[in-house]
């Protein structure tokens, strides 16, 4: 018989990744829309609710409203019950305390209290800024397995690419399962191995108190990638590399973040985004409010994913569109994510654009249309903006939320911020 | 508790829809779905909200099971709170005067135990039948206005068609001094929607003394407007008794119109995307390239490989590459296979429709269905709930394939028009 929860998992959702720019002015990062209907931090979520796992809490610093609004009372993950559920921790003052988080596991630390409340008997930290699916009961099983203090889940990336990333030296105790870690570094300039950690983290919750502790009296910084795990590394503790093959997406960059969108279509997507089971809250932006997609006798809509509550009159294609977006006629909108509520007025040409929520293209508006074939960077235009008729932005431009629509110029040259 | 200024409301959902066929095999009218999303009861129930009406009970009998499902705790409908709350009331055993409701006035009777435990100033009752989008704080505000004693919510409909309906005369004041029910000769134009306020202590009292009164329409109404102060509330605006094929398929084929005069979003109409086809659970429609989609609804998690045009899809439908589809209403989860023709259908949950098949071919739409010729008679086919339509099977005009024919059930590869399999 098991009622209560023997995982606890914990949810860093605090961080804004300033590579995101516009997109994280007013959220963070875990709350970015994604996919047409979702936010990153449902991904997550929803992989949790698919392995079983319901005592769930979110860390959560940054510009947390929208986070807070998003999670609601956590039904959306069905995530309401005896022993399951959501809880959001922010920062907090008390006696003899008043801290904000100093890193990810201070963040953690300061928690302490609630985790031995629970008294988990693993403790599953996980990002909230990802796109994957992943059953975190096969890794806590392996951990278990293995009678480990921390096992750590990894993929194999690029060399060329694996200095962005904590990286593992596994070895081949468990063969395609994973191994045992025999090296870490994070972040190195010149990597030797290319297991990324993907920041999905189970540990022993004794073996992470004592290390907290020591971390908080003897280091500066509290991260796990960069103090945590060398700290265990050091004291040879049984630092455990779970290997995960599946889709990975990191989307800490705008171009990342807009493949990892465009992986949802094509004939063959490498995100099969029907099977991978994830929820929303749809009481978040009203979309359970939204009347099906509708399509005017004037549209011409290919490889795309539009959610109920668009009206589609003009042109669509290799496109993401949130509800609440519309396309009117003569428009084209191409290689595009429009979150919810855009409207794109007519004959307006949209390529490659990042659109964030209540955005309205003018009459004839041009974005990103210039120029030679091939790849081009995207353009990112804040919340409620109205971009005036006629406009023309290129390439690779940001325009800062809700500005004053005489502030942005009739031309914006490739590559301009407009604030 | 209710405060003694609220207003109960009371829906009638027990309808059985005879005429809309194998749509209602296994549900009652009220649970049919409509324009991709909704079930029709949606409507009635998206106004009560949107009106501030707190208490509803829902009278229920004709296959309850469905219907019961999509209420749930009526969350959808913010009917779940201290003050608020939506409750079933089937037809039970067991208490004198108990027994299949008889007609609307006996349905009410046989629960004014419930009735009861929630006093209020007035009472509301809607149908749950019907396509519309009304104020119901409004019509209470008339109702207190005219200090009537009853208020009908009335309607102008062609005079062809009053003799599908209560038909009321009134005098220059809105009351109704006349009324006929299902009038065989037209005198009127104005046509009872079902939907009545009745003070709360007036109808008790009418229920209570006299049992012979078993139907609004046909025994309270006549009875009452002799004696007491009967008004009518005129309502202007789409309003659609969607009881027939003919009727379901024209006010979904509204929904597609430009400018359409029935929108549910606009009127603020919810549906419970937490019941059974889980529509939370659906990603985006994915309409993939090659795929030709006019004038037409596309719900979340279908996917369009072909062609779709003026076509109302619910959640799931998937159309595979060079299917053609037109004039048609598809519901949940059906799969169109490759090179398939649906044309002037409607098809229910989870139907399957093989390669190449062609379902409504040819012209002759005017040869009725043979069974049911009062049913069909417009050229629409209809294809039941997890019916298997083998490859390559041709079906024509008017036909019926009843709920879980599977590929067994054809004998042949062609189906005549007007046929029932």
């Amino acid at each position: 018989m098991k009622l209560k929860p023997r995982t606890l998992a914990m949810i860093l959702a605090g961080g804004r990744v300033d590579d995101l720019t516009v997109l994280t002015f007013h959220r963070p990062k875990s709350a970015v829309p994604f996919g047409g209907f979702t936010r990153v931090i449902d991904f997550p979520l929803s992989n949790l609710m698919n392995s079983g796992l319901d005592r769930v809490a979110i860390l959560s610093q940054y510009r947390s409203y929208s986070l807070i609004n998003h999670i609601g009372i956590g039904e959306a993950w069905d995530m309401i019950g005896r022993y399951r559920g959501i809880s959001i921790l922010p920062p907090y003052i008390g006696y003899g305390h008043s801290q904000w988080y100093r890193g990810s596991s201070d963040a953690v630390y300061q928690n302490l209290d609630f985790v031995e409340y629970i008294n988990p008997e693993q403790l599953l930290i996980l990002s909230g800024d990802h796109i994957y699916r992943m059953d975190y009961r096969e890794l806590i099983n392996y951990h278990r397995e293995k009678d480990a203090d921390l096992t750590m889940a990894c993929i194999k990336v690029p060399r060329r690419e694996a200095h962005r990333f904590g990286l593992a030296d596994i070895d081949d105790e468990d063969g395609e399962t994973g191994g045992r870690v025999v090296r870490y570094r994070e972040k190195p300039d010149n990597p030797e191995y290319n297991w990324a950690s993907l920041t999905v983290f189970c540990f022993k919750p004794e073996v992470l108190y004592q290390v907290l502790e020591s971390n908080i009296k003897e280091d500066a910084s509290y991260e796990f990638g960069r103090d945590i795990i060398p700290r265990m590394m050091n004291e040879n503790r049984r630092v455990f590399g779970y290997k995960f093959r599946g889709y990975w997406g990191y989307t800490r960059t705008i171009e990342e973040y807009w493949q990892t969108n465009m992986d949802l279509l094509g004939p063959d997507p490498k995100i099969k985004f029907a099977d991978w089971g994830v929820r929303t809250n749809l009481e978040h932006r009203g979309i359970r409010d939204c009347q099906p997609l509708k399509i005017g006798d004037n549209a011409r809509i290919s490889d795309s994913l539009i959610y109920n509550g668009c009206i589609i009159e003009g042109d669509v294609e290799r496109s993401i569109l949130f509800p609440g977006t519309r396309v009117e006629k003569g428009a084209k909108v191409k290689d595009s994510v429009l979150f919810f509520k855009n409207v794109v007025g007519k004959e307006a040409m949209l390529d490659k654009v990042i659109s964030d929520v209540n955005t309205t293209f003018g009459r004839g508006v041009r974005i990103n249309t210039e120029g030679k074939p091939g790849p081009k960077e995207a353009s990112v235009i804040g919340w409620n903006n109205f971009i005036k008729a006629n406009t023309i932005i290129g390439s690779g431009c940001t325009v800062y939320p809700s500005l004053p629509s005489e502030k942005i110029p009739k031309q914006v040259e490739s590559g301009e911020v407009i604030r | 508790m209710s405060s003694r200024e609220d207003t109960l409301v009371l829906l009638l959902a027990g309808g059985v829809g005879t005429r809309l066929n194998i749509l209602v095999k296994t549900r009652a009218k009220p649970a049919v779905p409509f324009a991709g999303l909704y079930r029709i009861i949606d409507f009635s129930l998206s106004n009560v909200m949107n009106s501030g009406m707190k208490h509803v009970g829902v009278l229920t009998q004709y296959k309850p099971l469905s219907l019961m499902r999509h209420l749930a705790t009526g969350e959808a409908w913010d009917f779940t709170g201290r003050s608020r709350g939506v409750k079933i009331l089937p037809p039970s055993t067991g208490f004198r005067d108990s027994d299949w409701y008889k007609g609307t006035a006996d349905a009410i009777r046989q629960n004014l135990n419930f009735v009861r435990a929630h006093p209020s100033k007035e009472i509301l009752i809607l149908s749950g039948d019907h396509i519309y989008q009304m104020d119901l704080d409004a019509m209470i505000e008339f109702h207190r206005q005219k200090n009537a004693d009853i208020t009908i919510g009335m309607m102008v409909v062609p005079e062809s068609q009053i003799h599908q309906f209560g038909a009321g005369i009134t005098n220059d004041e809105g009351r109704i001094v006349e009324w006929e029910e299902k009038p065989k000769v037209a005198r009127t134009n104005l046509a009872s929607m079902g939907i009545y306020v009745f003070n709360y202590e007036y109808l008790m009292q009418l229920l209570t003394e006299d049992k012979e009164i078993v139907d609004f329409g046909m025994h309270l109404v006549p009875k009452a407007i002799s004696r007491d102060s009967v008004f009518a509330y005129p309502f202007e605006g789409y309003w659609r008794d969607v009881g027939t094929i003919q009727a379901y398929w024209e006010a979904n084929m509204d929904l597609l119109k430009d400018d359409p005069e029935i929108s549910p979003e606009a009127w603020g109409i919810r549906p419970n995307l937490e019941s059974e086809q889980l529509l939370a659970d659906r990603i985006p429609a994915r309409l993939a390239a090659g795929s030709k989609v006019k004038r037409s609804m596309i719900s979340a998690g279908c996917v369009i490989e072909g062609e779709v045009v003026n076509s109302v899809l619910s959640p799931g439908v998937i159309v595979g590459p060079g299917c053609s589809i037109r004039d048609s209403i598809i519901l949940h989860d059906c799969i169109i296979e490759e090179g398939a023709t649906v044309d002037l259908a409607i098809m229910d949950k989870r139907a399957r429709i093989g390669k190449g098949a062609v379902i409504g071919s040819g012209d002759n739409k005017n040869i009725p269905n043979s069974k049911y010729p009062g049913h069909l008679y417009t050229g629409i086919t209809l294809i039941g709930k997890e019916a298997d339509i083998p490859p390559g099977t041709v079906i024509g005009r008017n036909c019926i394939i009843n709920p879980w024919c599977k590929q067994n059930c054809f004998t042949d590869n062609a189906v005549q028009d007007g046929a029932t399999i």
